[in-house]
């Protein structure tokens, strides 16, 4: 009898399969290739077709765990705790509201755009399909760890706030970096002195204008600060368009003389 | 556990099927104004096609002649049923929820950016390419992907419904107990699942050859609409339609307090659900061959044995029962009506236009045909929104506003479709781009005179479908509660409570 997690991990592994093969022959993999894991001539794209096979290569493993231990049902709870059915705990089917639908749909469709307009779009569509998969599977497992769902909301909390808060932190600070590095190199030397300080005074006088009023919805907060962030990542992008300013460098070409490094900006 | 999250973090967090239905039927509304304004556009430029009034080129024409089918089935008429079936189907089968229900918030958010980048596609000139390949290649590749993304939101939300049937009836509720809408839906659902992955892979194919290298060209990038046309067409589009007739069956059930026999119309459903898998006709590979051909005259008389069937069921128990009629009912019953008038009209002219010696294969004929079709299909939805529109939106309906909308909709798909059967006759084509009028038509006053009443058909859709969106808004802004079971109906759903979900 084949379980339900049997067929889940088999269906993510037949998906990924597929894609990997489909990957392949659209980036320029041969006949057979994508086919033999490229013994057989070339697999296109290496990076798209090795993540996409080692997917599939994951799923298989899981199904055959899933398989193995019943889907950790109730009798195979009771045969590995060595004790009485009657004393595994409940566990209660419980869905209710979840962001995670929303970003799988993301990723995947940005993955799809990706297929058409660029490689980098694509991976970025698989890293949030990667994420939020990683998320849903979790919510999904806390909200039948127990029957009482404060219980299973703090199981969550705690297994996942100490992976997400870092990881989350520094994927924003490093956004938020590159995009104003972005906007300074853009603007003019002076320019960029300006946009600093007004930028700064903006986010200081925000600040305080939030620490004075601690009733404030959350709602507004969540506002202001998406809408800074959006800016801030909206400008950097359109700055990076436009590109840098102009470098002239102290003394001509680089390697020219010893002081290659020194540069003056305009 | 306290609810402390904002309007937005409900907006998009939502699992609760109601809340789904709604945003399925309102994006799908918005998808059929698309689609109408581009069947406008297309009529308009018919009128006088020596020259060009709104298009410079034929493949302009034939850009929105494309957007507006391929919209009319994926974007309008295909959610809105998921939309009515998201809702009621688990009520109507005594479940507290869709079985998988953040499976049918993925599969609404993914058919949604789907249907932009399928609309994005389109006006980026891309869409399914162009007879003289002048399309933005980029583009086709986008419109592509798109379609790929809305069958599999159609197809995740259809499982999810499916599944709800099959394994969370209530104990005691067996499949031939279940009513009229949830069997059609079961049958639609269970037949776009066998085709719609056709249609993915017709999908795949094309682009895999318009992205891919010369080694796996299987030389489809330049002919995609004849790759993906089947879908778009007959039979195929009886299926899309197919819920239409458990909607007609539960309202004119209730209209006449006269159930009609289970076993009989789920059988006539299901061998309609049958004659109308399209999949196989596929023109790409199969047209102009007999036994092509020959299969498909067949298949096109077997559909009206079904059709002569629901005839009998709904209309013989009623002429004796005539004075049963409950007035209360008059909107959802007359737009009920109306709508299978429009699908049998549709399945007789499927039916003429493929006798052979008429020639009309190609003809607008078609164009009647899937017009009166999916027409006959939306017409349903509304007759449903008339009819549980209060479960949908939990506020009171104004049925006058409904009838006014479904009627200006009826006459628009009546006049379009009886202008274009007959203009058929004269050997004006289905597609009929601006270089092609002359070669196409005899170009008689009667061609242009029939190409104006179609434009007027066209403009009374267009009206219907805007009156429709604007009378959903007000209904959803009304502040007037529903009164609970306005139609004394006894089906389930009008007597189970969804549960509350815990967010």
């Amino acid at each position: 009898m084949l379980t339900t997690g049997f067929k889940l991990w088999f269906g993510l592994l037949v998906a990924a399969f597929t894609a990997a093969v489909f990957v392949g022959y659209t980036t320029g993999g041969t006949e057979t290739g994508p086919l033999t894991l490229g013994w057989k001539g070339a697999v296109g794209n290496h990076i798209a077709y090795g993540i996409l096979m080692m997917a599939a290569t994951t799923s298989g493993l899981l199904a055959i765990l899933s398989q193995s231990f019943r889907d950790a049902d109730a009798e195979a709870a009771a045969e590995i705790l060595e004790v009485d059915i009657d004393e595994v705990p409940e566990a209660q089917i419980f869905t209710g509201s979840s962001p995670w639908p929303l970003f799988t749909a993301l990723g995947v469709v940005t993955m799809a755009v990706g297929l058409v307009a660029h490689p980098f779009v694509f991976g970025t569509g698989l890293i949030i399909l990667l994420v939020t998969a990683i998320e849903w599977t979790m919510t999904n497992w806390s909200e039948r760890a127990t029957g009482d769902p404060e219980k299973n909301h703090e199981l969550k909390e705690g297994l996942l706030r100490p992976i997400e808060i870092p990881v989350l932190g520094l994927v924003g600070m490093g956004v938020l970096v590159v995009a104003v590095s972005r906007i300074l190199l853009a603007a003019s030397v002076l320019g960029a002195v300006w946009i600093a300080t007004v930028v700064g005074t903006i986010i200081f006088l925000t600040a305080y204008f939030i620490s004075k009023r601690p009733s404030i919805p959350r709602g507004v907060v969540q506002g202001i600060l998406a809408v800074g962030v959006l800016a801030v990542i909206v400008s950097g992008i359109f700055a990076a368009i436009n590109g840098e300013r102009d470098f002239h460098h102290v003394g001509g070409e680089h390697g020219e003389h010893g002081d290659s490094d020194m540069e003056e900006d305009h | 556990m306290k609810n402390e999250s904002t309007v937005v973090e409900r907006i998009v967090t939502t699992t609760e099927s109601v809340t789904l239905s709604r945003y399925w039927m309102v994006s799908a509304l918005i998808g059929l104004l698309f689609s109408s304004v581009a069947g406008l556009l297309v009529s308009l430029e018919r009128i006088d096609l020596s020259s060009a009034s709104i298009f410079s080129t034929a493949d302009d024409v034939f850009q929105f002649w494309t957007a507006h089918r391929v919209a009319l089935v994926l974007i309008a008429v295909l959610p809105l049923m998921i939309g009515l079936a998201t809702a009621i189907v688990p009520r109507q089968v005594g479940s507290s929820r869709l079985v998988f229900p953040r499976m049918s918030a993925f599969s609404f958010w993914v058919w949604l950016f789907g249907a932009l980048i399928i609309i994005i596609g389109f006006l980026a000139n891309g869409g399914v390419g162009t007879p003289d390949a002048t399309s933005e290649t980029q583009s086709v590749a986008l419109t592509l992907v798109g379609v790929l993304l809305t069958i599999i939101g159609i197809c995740g939300a259809s499982t999810s419904v499916l599944t709800t049937i099959v394994a969370g009836r209530a104990p005691g509720i067996s499949l031939l107990n279940i009513p009229a809408f949830s069997w059609s839906v079961l049958v639609a659902g269970t037949m776009w699942l066998a085709t719609l992955p056709v249609l993915v892979a017709n999908t795949v194919l094309v682009y895999v050859d318009m992205r891919g290298r010369a080694p796996v060209n299987f030389g489809s990038e330049a002919v995609v609409w004849e790759q993906l046309s089947w879908a778009f067409t007959h039979p195929q589009i009886y299926l899309w339609v197919l819920p239409l007739l458990g909607i007609v069956a539960e309202i004119i059930s209730a209209a006449f307090k006269n159930k009609i026999s289970n076993p009989f119309l789920f059988t006539a459903i299901g061998l309609t659900g049958a004659a109308g898998f399209g999949a196989y006709a596929q023109t790409y590979f199969d047209i102009g061959t007999p036994v092509f051909e020959e299969a498909f005259s067949i298949i096109q008389a077997f559909i009206a044995i079904p059709a002569v069937l629901l005839v009998v069921a709904f209309i013989s128990p009623k002429i004796k029962d005539l004075k049963g009629f409950d007035k209360q009912t008059t909107t959802p019953a007359v737009l009920a009506t109306l709508s299978i008038v429009l699908l049998l009209h549709g399945v007789v002219v499927g039916a003429v236009h493929v006798i052979g010696p008429l020639e009309l294969s190609t003809r607008s004929t078609v164009s009647a045909q899937i017009v009166l079709t999916l027409g006959a299909g939306v017409l349903a939805c509304m007759a449903a929104f008339s009819w549980w529109g209060e479960l949908l939106i939990g506020k009171s309906i104004s049925q006058r506003k409904i009838l006014i909308s479904g009627l200006t909709f009826h006459f628009g798909v009546g006049i379009f479709a009886v202008a274009d059967f007959l203009v058929g006759f004269t050997g004006q084509n289905d597609f009929t781009g601006v270089s092609e009028f002359a070669a196409g038509t005899d170009g008689s006053s009667w061609v242009e005179t029939l190409n104006i009443i179609s434009f007027i058909g066209s403009l009374l859709i267009l009206l219907g479908v805007i009156a429709a969106i604007a009378t959903t808004v007000q209904h959803v802004l009304s502040k007037t509660p529903a009164t609970g079971n306005p139609w004394g109906a006894d089906t389930l759903e009008w007597k189970s409570k969804e549960k509350e979900e815990v967010a």
